[in-house]
Parts: C-alpha cells; sequence; structure tokens
C-alpha cells in the first residue's frame, strides 16, 4: 500500500470522525483531517501551506457573505414581498409558462457570474416566495432552486469550470454557446416543470391573492424594487460593455444592499448583516477547510494518486471514473474539480471534439455543488426556503442529479457525431 | 467537570484561546510570505553591462511590484538585439534558471541581448494556493549555497486583486476564466492604462519595439500531461528561422516539436508579440515534473530532478505527451535545452539577418549541461557548477 494511498486513507478517516463521533463542525474536522494527512505524509505541519489553502476560497467566501447580506436587505426591505405578488398577479393564468420564466430568472445570475451561490442567494430568494406562494411545497421549492443554481452557473455565457478546463488545455472559450445551452436549458425546464406543474396547477387564485402583500408597492412604488434592477444591471454592465471594469460580485452586492435600505421598509442594518454573517459562518468555515484539505492532498501526493487513479482504467470505465470522479471530488469544490479532474480528462478524450467534451464534464462538475459536505446548492437553498437540514433536498435532487450526469456523458459519447449540428465558431 | 462547560465563563476561554491561537498562526505564516517579496537576484556574470529596469521603457510601472531588472550583456561587436524572458511562470523554474544561467555565463561578441530573469516578478513573491508547492530551492554554486524561490504561474493578488468572473483579453476580445486575468501570457500586447499584468506586458512590448529587439525568447516549462511540450512555438514570421533551429536541434540529440502559433488563441508572447512589434516570437516549453495534476507529493528532488513515481507511473498507461523512464527530466535537461534552443534559434536568426547578428560564447550548452554529468550531479550539482 503506497503511502500516499495511506494518507488518503487516515484524511478520510479523521475527517469522519471528526464530524459523527466527534459531532464537531465540517470545517473544523477537515482542518483535522489535513493535519493528519500532512503528518502521516511526512510534511509535519505545515502551517504555511494550511493557511495558503484557505486562500483559494477567499473570493469564493466574500460572494457568499455579501450575497447573504443582500438577500435579507430585500427580504427586510420588503422587496421580495413586492415583487412576489407582481408575478403572481401577473402570470398566474399561464402556470407552465411562468414556471420556465421563474426557472430561467432563478439561472440568470449564475449564467452572468457563473457562480451558483449568486443565483440561489440573490434570485433564488426571490423566486422562492412565489413558488410557495403558488402552492409550491417547500421542498419541491428548494429543489427548484438548488438545480437552477447549478444549471445556470453551467449556462451560457459564464461557464467558469469549462473556463477553467480551456485554461488546462489551453484552448479559447469559444464556439461553447449551443452545446451549453443544449446541455442545460431543456432540463432545467423539464425540472421545473416536473417538480411544480402540478401543484400550480391546483393553484386557488382567491386564496393566493389574499396572501400577497401588496401594501409595500402600494406605499413605497416602483423604488422598492430598485435594489434589484440595480444588481441586474451591475452584474450585465461588465458583459455588455466590456470596456467598463468589472466591479466583483462583492461589491455588487455590497452596492445593491446599501441602496435597499433606502428603497423600503426601514430595518437595522448592523442587526441584518450580523445575521446574515452568522447564518453563513459554517459554510465559509467549511470552505476554508476544504482549502487546506485540497492544498495537503497535492502537498503529500494524494491529488496524483487519484487522477492517476482515474485515467488508468480502460476505456469503457474511464466514463464510470468521470461519471463518480468529478462529482465526489466536487464536494470539495466544484470548481476544483474541473482543474484537478476535468482538465485531465479532456487530455484523455483528445480524440472527440473538445469543446463538446468540456461543455459536457463542466455539466458534470457542477453536481459537485450538491454534494456534501460543501453542498453549497443545496445548502444555501435550504438557507433560502427555511428548512433546517438540506439532506431532503439532497435525497430529492437524487434522480435529476442522475439525469443531469446520463446527460452529459451521452454528449461526451456522442461527441463526434454532434460536432457538426451544435458547434460553430 | 460537565458543570465546568455550562458555565458562562467557558465559552470565553475557548474563544479567547482560538484568538490567541489564530493570531500566532496569522504571524508565523505572514512573516514566511511577506519573506518570499525579497526574490533572489542572478549575480552580475562576465558580461553583464547594464541593469537597467522595466520601468526604463514604460514609466508607470516604476517602483511598482511590476518593475523588474533588465541585465543588458551588450557585446564589443556590432550587431542586432535579442530579448530573453525567463519568470513568465514563477512556478516554471527552468525558465527563468535558465536566463539566470545566461546572464551569469555569456561573453557576447556581437550585438545586444536583453535578459529578464522575472518577468512577471511579482508572480515569484507567492505561491498558488492549493498546489502545495515549495517556496524555496537551493543550489550549490561556486560561491556556496545559494536559494531560489519557486513563485506562481500568475500575479500576486495583493498586487492586482480581485479578478473578474471573466477575464476579457484586450484587444481581441477573446474570454478566460477570471484567474487568467493575472496571467502574463494571456496579457499580450497589453495596454498603458490595463491592470498590472497588462502593463508589464506592455513593458516588454515596449522594449522590444524601443530597442529594435529581432529575436524574442520565451522560456517556459510545461505539465508533462499537456500536449505542446518538448516544442517549441513560433510566430508564423518566425517559422522558416525556428525551422532551421529546430532540425538542427533534432541533429544535435535533442527531440524538439515545432508549431506554428494558433492565430486564434490570443494572448501569449508568441502570437502577440509577433502581431504587434517586429520580433521574431519564439516559445520553448520543457517537461517540468512539479507542475502537472497527476505528480506525486511536493519536494525539491521533484522539482530540480524532475523525479515523480506517478509520473513514471502515467507514462505506461500512456498519459503524458513527453517520454518519461527511471532518469526523469532533471533540471539540466530542461535548461540544456532552453540553453541549446536559444543558441540554435540565434544560428538560425544570424543566418537570416546577417546585418543583425547576435554572437555568444561562454553559455553552457546540452552537452555540458546534461550529457556530460555524472548521474549522481543532475538535479541541481551540475546547474549549480556553472552558476556564479
Amino acid at each position: 500500500m503506497s503511502i500516499e494511498l495511506i494518507t488518503f486513507i487516515v484524511m478520510l478517516g479523521t475527517f469522519l470522525l471528526g464530524c459523527f463521533l466527534c459531532k464537531l463542525p465540517i470545517g473544523i474536522s477537515m482542518v483535522l483531517a489535513s493535519v493528519a494527512g500532512a503528518l502521516i505524509g511526512g510534511q509535519g505541519v505545515p502551517v504555511v501551506h494550511l493557511v495558503e489553502g484557505m486562500f483559494a476560497y477567499v473570493d469564493t467566501i466574500l460572494v457568499i457573505a455579501t450575497a447573504m447580506i443582500f438577500m435579507r436587505v430585500i427580504q427586510e426591505s420588503g422587496t421580495l414581498d413586492a415583487i412576489c405578488a407582481t408575478i403572481v398577479e401577473r402570470f398566474h393564468k399561464v402556470p407552465a409558462l411562468m414556471l420556465i420564466m421563474i426557472m430561467v430568472i432563478i439561472m440568470f445570475p449564475g449564467m452572468i457570474t457563473g457562480s451558483s451561490t449568486a443565483a440561489v442567494l440573490s434570485a433564488g430568494s426571490i423566486m422562492a416566495p412565489v413558488l410557495m406562494m403558488m402552492g409550491v411545497p417547500i421542498l419541491e421549492t428548494a429543489v427548484i432552486l438548488s438545480l437552477g443554481g447549478m444549471l445556470g452557473m453551467i449556462a451560457p455565457p459564464t461557464n467558469l469550470p469549462a473556463m477553467i478546463m480551456c485554461g488546462g488545455v489551453d484552448i479559447p472559450y469559444s464556439g461553447f454557446t449551443l452545446p451549453l445551452i443544449l446541455l442545460t436549458f431543456p432540463l432545467a425546464f423539464a425540472f421545473v416543470l416536473v417538480l411544480g406543474l402540478k401543484h400550480v396547477k391546483k393553484m386557488n387564485y382567491a386564496e393566493v391573492r389574499a396572501k400577497l402583500n401588496t401594501e409595500v408597492r402600494k406605499k413605497y412604488g416602483f423604488k422598492i424594487y430598485i435594489p434589484l434592477i440595480l444588481v441586474v444591471v451591475l452584474m450585465v454592465l461588465n458583459t455588455a460593455v466590456p470596456a467598463i471594469p468589472d466591479m466583483g460580485m462583492p461589491l455588487v452586492f455590497l452596492i445593491c444592499s446599501g441602496v435597499g435600505c433606502f428603497t423600503g421598509r426601514k430595518f437595522n442594518i448592523l442587526k441584518v448583516s450580523k445575521n446574515a454573517i452568522q447564518s453563513v459562518l459554517p459554510v465559509m468555515g467549511i470552505l476554508m477547510g476544504v482549502g487546506m484539505f485540497i492544498q495537503v492532498m497535492t502537498l503529500t501526493g494524494v491529488r496524483g494518486l487519484i487522477v492517476t487513479s482515474c485515467l488508468s482504467l480502460p476505456s469503457w470505465a474511464r466514463y464510470i471514473a468521470l461519471s463518480t470522479s468529478i462529482p465526489l471530488f466536487g464536494s470539495v469544490s466544484a470548481f476544483g474539480s474541473a482543474s484537478v479532474l476535468g482538465v485531465p480528462f479532456v487530455l484523455s478524450f483528445l480524440a472527440k471534439n473538445e469543446i463538446i467534451v468540456v461543455s459536457a464534464l463542466s455539466l458534470i462538475a457542477s453536481l459537485g455543488d450538491m454534494m456534501p459536505p460543501t453542498a453549497m446548492a443545496g445548502i444555501f437553498a435550504a438557507q433560502v426556503v427555511g428548512m433546517k437540514d438540506y439532506k431532503q433536498i439532497m435525497k430529492k435532487c437524487l434522480l435529476p442529479c442522475l439525469i443531469i450526469l446520463v446527460w452529459g456523458v451521452i454528449f461526451i459519447l456522442a461527441a463526434n457525431f454532434l460536432e457538426p449540428f451544435i458547434v460553430f465558431h | 467537570m460537565k458543570e465546568f462547560f455550562k458555565k458562562p465563563i467557558f465559552p470565553i476561554i475557548t474563544a479567547s484561546v482560538s484568538l490567541v491561537l489564530a493570531i500566532g498562526i496569522m504571524v508565523a505564516a505572514g512573516v514566511s510570505f511577506v519573506k518570499c517579496w525579497d526574490v533572489p537576484m542572478p549575480i552580475e556574470g562576465p558580461n553583464v553591462t547594464e541593469v537597467k529596469m522595466l520601468s526604463e521603457w514604460y514609466d508607470g510601472l516604476k517602483d511598482g511590484p511590476g518593475d523588474t531588472p533588465v541585465y543588458v550583456l551588450k557585446g564589443e561587436g556590432d550587431g542586432g538585439a535579442m530579448l530573453i524572458l525567463g519568470g513568465t511562470h514563477g512556478n516554471e523554474p527552468s525558465g527563468y534558471m535558465s536566463a539566470v544561467t545566461f546572464i551569469e555565463t555569456a561573453i557576447i561578441e556581437n550585438g545586444t541581448v536583453y535578459v529578464i530573469p522575472y518577468t512577471n516578478i511579482s508572480s515569484m513573491t507567492h505561491n498558488d494556493p492549493g498546489e502545495g508547492n515549495l517556496q524555496y530551492f537551493t543550489l550549490q554554486t561556486k560561491s556556496g549555497e545559494r536559494i531560489f524561490r519557486f513563485g506562481s504561474r500568475a500575479t500576486n493578488p495583493i498586487h492586482q486583486w480581485p479578478d473578474p468572473d471573466v477575464y476579457t483579453h484586450h484587444p481581441s476580445g477573446q474570454q478566460l476564466s477570471g484567474s487568467e486575468t493575472r496571467n502574463i501570457n494571456r496579457a499580450y500586447p497589453g495596454r498603458e492604462d490595463g491592470t498590472l499584468t497588462e502593463q508589464i506586458a506592455f513593458g516588454i512590448a515596449e522594449l522590444i519595439r524601443t530597442e529594435d529587439v529581432g529575436i524574442t525568447f520565451d522560456l517556459h516549462e510545461a505539465s508533462p500531461e499537456y500536449p505542446v511540450i518538448n516544442a517549441t512555438v513560433a510566430h508564423q514570421d518566425a517559422m522558416t528561422i525556428a525551422s532551421e533551429g529546430c532540425i538542427n536541434l533534432l541533429l544535435s540529440g535533442i527531440d524538439m516539436a515545432l508549431e506554428q502559433s494558433p492565430t486564434n488563441f490570443h494572448g501569449l508572447t508568441h502570437r502577440e508579440l509577433g502581431d504587434y512589434t517586429d520580433t521574431m516570437a519564439i516559445l520553448m516549453e520543457t517537461a517540468n515534473a512539479s507542475q502537472g495534476r497527476l505528480r506525486g507529493g511536493t519536494s525539491e528532488e521533484q522539482v530540480l530532478g524532475g523525479v515523480d513515481d506517478y509520473y513514471l507511473y502515467s507514462e505506461s498507461i500512456g498519459m503524458l505527451f513527453v517520454p518519461w523512464d527511471e532518469n526523469h527530466h532533471p533540471i539540466e535537461e530542461r535548461c540544456g535545452r532552453h540553453l541549446q534552443g536559444i543558441y540554435e534559434y540565434t544560428m538560425a536568426y544570424n543566418n537570416a539577418y546577417p546585418d543583425k547578428i547576435v554572437t555568444y560564447s561562454g553559455v553552457p550548452s546540452y552537452q555540458e549541461l546534461f550529457l556530460d554529468a555524472d548521474k549522481e550531479d543532475l538535479g541541481g550539482t551540475q546547474l549549480g557548477k556553472f552558476l556564479r
């Protein structure tokens, strides 16, 4: 048994021991697993490496923190109530169309930013009350949000896992639009209709209308929508006008949160911000732990062990390997999985059209956002709808995730057949 | 005991201990990171006539984190100008160690050679999170033990942050992942009012334009599983020279592939410096075991000796684009390839442009660095023998 395998087993064992036996927070368990791995791997307690690893997630943590503040601000100010009332009033007569529209809205921030977290916490938090108001149960709502976030981060124009893989094999990120549309939108529309239509069709509009909060809209008028409009404008600004520098998602969320303080109901911004940060602290802790975990895996050669083990399989088994290893490694990070495993898999499929292979692998990598312990899409969807635990969401997402996986693998298998029809430079 | 944990003072104690521990870790790591800002420089060789800063060609870089030393080696005879770019990527040691070796050994007979050992000097001041790289490696040289930095692929985020979600290359409009915005080999031809990385790229292009640099070498390494490896990539205008040089390399026993720079992949030296200046832009790649995703645990032996059993195994499953055996790919072989490549391509350039020749001697050849070395000296010792 190689030292790398022993190290890996020790890291996993320490993590599981910390989580389940000692009931420690996941983030702390990952820190302990990293330290144990480094010790077994002959690296001592590499303080510098542990700290350096955490820095991999600084930007993500800032996005999460500020997105959560934004979400709480639009909740408190009444913007959510207003938008919810408007959508239900306008579109209740065409439920299928409305569900598809809601799905596109949930996906939109992910399409622009490449982040499922941004999608779930911004548009997801706006659409969740609409869905629930129309009769979609809380669990199905959370599942729609999770899937919308995941598919949104893969849908064009911005697909960060694909861009990471392109960077790894030096191909330009162009020609991906149609493959990514075909990989994401059919699934997204099918999922939202299957999960929501039967409930929405039963909606008693008179009852729902009575529950709608239209007071805020009447009191504050158009200005109640300004934070939402502003967030959309600032998100698309750099894409629409590349000459304007990208200000980054954290700043976008902070600016819109600041504006939200003056456009609706009054609230204590400090208290709201404190509560928002408190609610995402465990997730931020997990990400810090994940950063250390990956750093130690690389430092000790465990990453090499995992990647070479996957690639050493015969070609038919390689499909099984990518279907399991990429989502599983995504449990530490979907982006990390795209880089660590996605790039070698792209290189192993060089005989196939690389644009379709990269697109499909990015779809499979997105499943990492539903894998515990990070499970960003699931955790944040649970927070948005007010569920204490995301385990039920995970169970309900199992079948859609399998469908996503199969859809991705079909595209890889048929890459060369599909190429003349869907790849245009 | 249980009662103690229920007391209100317990959370305060745990919080205080955690805070002290966190501060301790922060200080220890911080001191280590700050030390990395001090990048060891080459020792001036017999023919270094001047050490300038890149800001002399673009003053927007002056005294900033992107301002990097340019070693000028001027020959007694007339001739053209040549530029060697080492350290484009701080995690590709044979790139900057070849430039350092050239500075410390070359005697220029005709023309002027500009050598930038650390093209993106900011990338030398930190490491890539998640990669678990070394911070330093050491070599025994003529003057004793010398320490060199192992850096990052990209500009230090404390010098350029935050990354956009998507990096749009200027002027082509090509889109890449946001982190590539700090990769100088995606930033050419650069721009004055751009990011720090774009400004450094602009400074390099300005140097080439101002000094009428006829031929430019950009020295790289790649992971062994990457298709463009043990290869030269040349701008279409440089293909005649590159072809002649490549044939001579093959005749001298160096397996070198030659590719023309793709016209649809932007930001790289071999594309943009060829398009936006009059230089012959040539890029070379060697095989770096410490760079890829298939590699084993981090060690100095891996960085300098190229020793990695996971790559040995990866060769057996057909995942590599470079032959790999028990000899691995030591730093002497990688630097030898670069230095011999510079020599052969320069000779071909001299044949094509006899009025702009650049000739030099003293720089160790592939034969001297690698083929003639005792096996036990490979992995740093042999290279150290040539350094001052």
